[in-house]
């Protein structure tokens, strides 16, 4: 009986065609919109590349032009030099092109258009100037003797003092997130096949609840044949979606992209037994459960991060236990974990929490559907 | 007025639905602009630095010290998990730890591998320190060379180091205006997000019950004109999407704390003719009955697809061109593109705000001829009778 059950269950939801293809097409859509806004985002704002500086020489500087190309020259060049004269390099400025303009004139000064830490290193270069120099007069006046020492020792090439320790092989790219969240938020659309079960055993929503009722089959079984028809819809749509990110887009997942899988699919579960809680629980119409659903998930998505990226740090200071129950959170941070630690401990425990969080939904769900007894319709 | 009243009608049944929504986009709209300020990375001249002294010298505490001076301190738990999300929530920018023995082999003049940095990838924070760092143990080094006495060479790299170069600013950037400021700017700046979901979820909700087959074939054969009933149907619309409007520009006011003055009009009515917009999408969406919890996906992909490509949810400054030249097309980048003049983000000028303006109006235009053509072609008699033909084979 449960195998016929969850036969049609399929069926019917196969047949609901407009559904699955909107929760197919959504991530896609939302997907290529993210993709095309976030691509470059990260290379061009926080990833290090080379700062272009215009310079303009109202006197001729050989020293300062001997430094700017040994820069150049190096492996990673910190700053790319035009020279160029006044008018145009404001012209590249205003336009962009360049971060700045340093102009030598007997002293160095710098010209900017924004306040920011690109600028801020063209200050601190011109800056090193002055220290130098400084550090030069300082010597010649309190150890002559050693100053050519001093100088020379300055000017050379040093080793590093500070040993970068890199923290993670994965995707340091904070704009990932977005597509985290985008996962997160398809998961948690899942709700709304989740709410489609309530319906059809509701006898006082649907005709087909109506005819469900009053057939000898236990609801155990006919409600669990329909919550398995349901996973099984939901991790369809949920694989497609991570195979569309992951290879039509090409977003880095890290480097252990068969376990975004299974979080996804779990993560999906979770959004099903949801909204068959809610469903469940809120004895209302369907345009009334869809509206609760609907404001409960893009809340959550929101504090999540889904419409601004810092949003789960400013929970996770202000509320920090809250993150840990957002469904939506904790999805998306269990992609995070895959990409970011080396260990699984973190990851390990977000499913867990996906798993219990499932599990509890779906007994409350149980809960509140058993035993239903409708007098009159 | 039959349709006019019919359509309210429709809205009384949905109301708490309704209102539920508006409610939780409200509160996120309002905690959005508050958080927002936080966001642009543009302004940060100051870092977050979060150091670790394992040393715990005289030396140590003063190389603390004179990064204070210039960069914001974080406390941060000094285990590796708690390192890896604050660098990655950007709660700090930089985490420095001074190693030990730091004090001995700066005296000793051997400045290698003296400081580590936990880094997640090369960004611009990591090489600046980088540069920090190794400018100011050459500098004591130099000083130490010419045999001061430890203290004294600090002190002495100390002063060098806080010799500042004149920046001139080729324009002042900061923007905003005394009537609005950029502060403020933040929550018409997530309106449109917030204006898509509102509007969406009243006005389709009640059209789509509309337009429903059995109720449109008996409007159909009403003595309605066809002209009439659109009009009517544009002019409820336009009536929802008014009160929701009003609804938003009085939380302003709230947020505002004072009533809307000067320039800060200017964004109002920037507001109404974005909703005009959204109302016009609305009714061409709703044209092709779409079922409701179809709607909802329809909505939400409209809705940040529009914030992302335009700029609503990230800085414009920092989209592609590529992207901000297809976003031309879309109705909501005039709208961010009017708010960020009035706000002083770009240059003002009030023939700017009002071709933005226009060119807004341009697309509720356009869409509304669009959505007439659709319901011509949709609902016109060739299409139901193929329509009816249809269903009856079918049964």
């Amino acid at each position: 009986m449960f195998l016929h059950l969850l036969k049609y269950e399929l069926k019917v939801g196969l047949r609901n065609k407009d559904l699955i293809i909107w929760l197919i097409l959504f991530p896609i859509v939302l997907g290529i919109f993210f993709k095309v806004a976030f691509g470059s985002i990260y290379e061009k704002t926080e990833k290090f590349s080379s700062i272009p500086v215009a310079v303009v020489e109202e006197k001729e500087n050989e020293a300062f032009r001997q430094v700017l190309e040994s820069i150049e020259n190096s492996d990673e060049p910190f700053l790319t030099a035009n020279f160029v004269d006044k008018e145009e390099a404001e012209k590249l400025l205003s336009d962009g092109d360049v971060e700045g303009i340093i102009t030598t004139d007997g002293e160095l000064s710098l010209t900017v258009k924004e306040k920011g830490l690109r600028e801020t290193m063209l200050k601190s270069f011109a800056e090193q100037y002055k220290i130098r120099e400084r550090i030069a007069m300082d010597a010649i006046n309190t150890a002559p003797e050693k100053a050519q020492e001093v100088i020379s020792s300055l000017t050379s090439e040093t080793v590093s003092s500070c040993r970068k320790i890199p923290l993670t092989q994965g995707n340091p790219d904070v704009y990932i997130q977005y597509f985290y969240n985008l996962i997160a938020m398809v998961a948690m659309f899942g709700c709304m096949t989740g709410m489609h079960i309530t319906m059809q055993n509701q006898a006082d929503l649907s005709a087909l609840g109506a005819r469900n009722n009053c057939s000898p089959v236990p609801k155990s079984k006919s409600v669990l044949a329909c919550l398995v028809g349901s996973f099984v819809l939901q991790t369809i749509c949920m694989v497609l979606c991570v195979t569309f990110l992951a290879f039509v887009l090409k977003t880095d997942f890290g480097d252990r992209l068969w376990l975004v899988y299974p979080t996804a699919v779990l993560g999906g579960i979770m959004g099903v037994t949801f909204g068959f809680m809610v469903g469940s629980l809120a004895c209302v119409g369907e345009k009334a459960k869809v509206a609760i659903l609907m404001t409960v998930t893009m809340s959550l998505c929101f504090c999540s991060g889904l419409m601004m990226g810092n949003m789960k740090a400013v929970i996770a200071e202000k509320i920090p236990w809250f993150n840990n129950i957002n469904p939506a959170a904790v999805i998306s941070d269990s992609f995070y974990c895959l990409n970011i630690y080396e260990d699984y401990d973190r990851f390990i425990t977000k499913l867990i929490t996906m798993a219990v969080t499932a599990a509890v939904f779906a007994a409350l769900g149980f809960l509140a559907s058993r035993r239903k007894k409708y007098a009159s319709i | 007025m039959q349709v006019f009243k019919a359509m309210f009608k429709i809205t009384k049944k949905r109301l708490p639905s309704a209102l539920a929504y508006i409610i939780v986009f409200i509160v996120i709209s309002v905690i959005a602009s508050s958080n927002a300020s936080k966001d642009s990375k543009f302004e940060m001249t100051k870092l977050k630095i979060c150091i670790f002294d394992e040393d715990d010298t005289s030396e140590s505490r003063e190389l603390s010290e004179l990064i204070a001076q210039n960069h914001d301190i974080v406390e941060i738990e000094n285990d590796r998990d708690v390192i890896i999300d604050s660098l990655y929530y950007k709660r700090a920018d930089y985490a420095l730890v001074i190693n030990e023995g730091y004090a001995e082999k700066l005296r000793a003049g051997d400045t290698a591998d003296i400081f580590a940095s936990y880094c997640l990838d090369e960004s611009f924070s990591t090489v600046y320190m980088g540069q920090f760092l190794d400018e100011y143990t050459n500098s004591v080094k130099a000083y130490l060379s010419m045999g001061m006495p430890i203290d004294e060479a600090l002190s002495c790299t100390e002063e060098a180091l806080s010799q500042e170069t004149d920046v001139s600013m080729l324009r002042n950037d900061k923007g905003g205006d005394a009537h609005y400021s950029v502060d403020f700017a933040a929550y018409f700046q997530y309106m449109p997000y917030i204006l898509i979901s509102a509007v969406f979820i009243i006005v389709c909700q009640v059209l789509v019950t509309m337009n429903r087959r059995d109720i449109r074939f008996r409007t159909n054969c009403s003595c309605i004109s066809s002209s009439k009933y659109t009009f009517q149907l544009f002019l409820g619309s336009g009536f929802f999407v008014l009160a929701v409007w009003l609804l938003f520009m009085a939380v302003g006011v709230m947020l505002n704390k004072e009533m809307y003055t000067g320039r800060a009009w200017y964004a109002v009515f920037n507001s109404l003719i974005f909703s005009a917009v959204v109302a016009a999408i609305a009714v061409f969406v709703s044209s092709f009955e779409p079922a409701d919890n179809i709607l909802n996906l329809i909505t939400q992909v409209l809705g940040l697809g529009l914030s992302f490509l335009c700029g609503v949810f990230i800085p414009r400054e920092i989209l592609s061109d590529k992207v901000l030249s297809v976003a031309r097309f879309l109705p909501a980048y005039w709208y961010i593109n009017a708010n960020e003049m009035i706000a002083d983000v770009i240059p003002f000028s009030s023939e700017g705000v009002i071709q933005c303006y226009l060119i807004q109006l341009g697309f509720a235009a356009a869409l509304i001829l669009l959505t007439l053509l659709v319901r011509k072609v949709r609902y016109s008699g060739a299409a139901i009778s193929t329509n009816v033909r249809k269903t009856a084979v079918s049964h």
